[in-house]
């Protein structure tokens, strides 16, 4: 049914987890600021797969990384919730055909309906993220700059990485 | 009924949703302490392989910066011991045995989060057990949090569930020294007496009264001494002397507690 084989899921979920926890974890900008770029999965999942697809892939990609950063649970719950919002979020930034398969990218959606696409998923993610892992709440000023400067580094990893496969996976109909 | 029907597995995602999001909210907050603790240990022990081959590497091409650092530490160490050869007996067994110390390598660590944690390659096996102090050849560097077979997490300074018993060096000045997040170089200690005798530049060491860590074991300088407002404590702030983002080598005081210390705190404590 899908249109990307699961084999080839399994290996991006890997990729990505393994980026995350070995390279993007370790980035640490002003002592806050970190890119949470394995949400790049989520983003990309096109508009043909099942919702239920969605949230497992999703949540299995948060534990994957939780099992390695030690943080049980964190990753998980940010990533499952963004899955949940991910098909609505599509719709909203362009009308889909009902036959048509639609890979969200630059080259598909617009330019600038692609960037406001994934800043609004990178900002409801990372909200989450940010409030889930400083429970309890204190400092809302910190809170929130840490998600804003998160979201613009993410948002940064996120459009080159668009820039610089999406010419290599895209196939123009 | 049949709609009911027909309607739930339309939206069985929903129910789906509920499922994931609960088990990783448990996960989450789900989880205590010992929880907790079992959950980084094993994952440690799945992880650790992963994480000892990348070190493993990273290490190669530090080599040369740790051959400094080791040099350097011998000139100081050779110092030491001319210093207090002295005063002590230093050919007799005990003085010069590394009994008690466990040398173990860093093989992941952050110190970018609210709560930070680094694993080493040492477990039970090498006689780790959970409370014993870590220490670098700069400083402090925390306390293990749990010991699994091969490997151990250490809660280090930076993480809000620390707190090391700590004094100003050559004074009786003492207080509990803590971490609230940001800044990875600075940590707090707190109610520290009014009257005590500290200063910005004073050095800040252990002091030995657990048994965690031994005596003076430098934790950092004073950088800013805060008087509170409730007019009896103050507020330390402490440049760490260590630093957290670059630890390869630590060593784990693994000296036995003394059980009969620990024996009367239980007894003074219940």
């Amino acid at each position: 049914m899908g249109t990307v084989s699961f084999m080839r899921r399994l290996m991006t979920l890997v990729l990505l987890a393994a980026l995350q926890v070995f390279f993007l974890n370790r980035i640490v900008l002003f002592g806050y600021v970190t890119p949470l770029f394995y949400i790049w999965m989520i983003v990309r999942f096109d508009s043909s797969m099942s919702r239920s697809g969605i949230l497992l892939w999703a949540f299995f990609l948060g534990l994957a990384i939780d099992v390695f950063s030690g943080t049980p649970g964190l990753n998980a719950a940010s990533a499952t919730l963004l899955a949940m919002f991910q098909p609505g979020l599509l719709k909203l930034f362009v009308a889909l055909d009902r036959h048509d398969v639609l890979v969200p990218g630059s080259d598909s959606m617009g330019g600038r309906q692609f960037a406001g696409y994934l800043l609004l998923m990178a900002a409801i993610h990372h909200t989450v993220y940010f409030i889930l892992r400083s429970i309890p709440l204190g400092d809302w000023t910190v809170l929130a700059l840490k998600v804003v400067f998160s979201v613009v580094l993410t948002f940064v990893f996120m459009i080159v990485a668009e820039q610089s496969f999406s010419n290599s996976g895209s196939k123009r109909s | 009924m049949r709609s009911l029907l027909d309607f739930i597995v339309r939206h069985s995602y929903v129910f789906l949703f509920v499922l994931l999001e609960t088990l990783s909210l448990v996960l989450l907050f789900g989880f205590n302490d010992r929880q907790k603790e079992a959950f980084l240990t094993s994952a440690n022990s799945l992880s650790g392989t992963l994480y000892e081959w990348r070190t493993g590497v990273e290490q190669y091409f530090g080599l040369r910066k740790e051959n400094a650092v080791l040099v350097l530490e011998n000139a100081r160490l050779r110092s030491l011991i001319y210093d207090l050869s002295d005063s002590l007996d230093l050919t007799t067994e005990r003085a010069l045995s590394s009994d008690g110390v466990v040398v173990a390598r860093v093989i992941d660590n952050s110190v970018r989060k609210d709560d930070n944690y680094i694993t080493i390659d040492k477990g039970r096996r090498d006689g780790i057990a959970q409370g014993m102090g870590v220490y670098s050849s700069d400083g402090v560097v925390g306390i293990v949090m749990a010991a699994g077979r091969n490997y151990s997490v250490i809660m280090p300074v930076l993480n809000g569930n620390t707190s090391i018993s700590c004094k100003v060096k050559g004074s009786d000045s003492f207080g509990f020294l803590e971490w609230y997040g940001g800044d990875p170089y600075v940590a707090q200690i707190k109610d520290m007496p009014y009257h005590s005798a500290v200063e910005t530049g004073d050095t800040i060491v252990t002091t030995g009264f657990t048994s965690v860590f031994p005596e003076n074991i430098p934790v950092g300088t004073v950088s800013n001494v805060e008087r509170m407002k409730n007019g009896y404590t103050l507020r330390v702030h402490v440049n760490l002397a260590v630093d957290m983002s670059d630890l390869r080598w630590v060593y784990v005081h693994s000296r036995i507690r003394d059980a009969e210390i620990d024996e009367l705190l239980r007894q003074v404590e219940e």
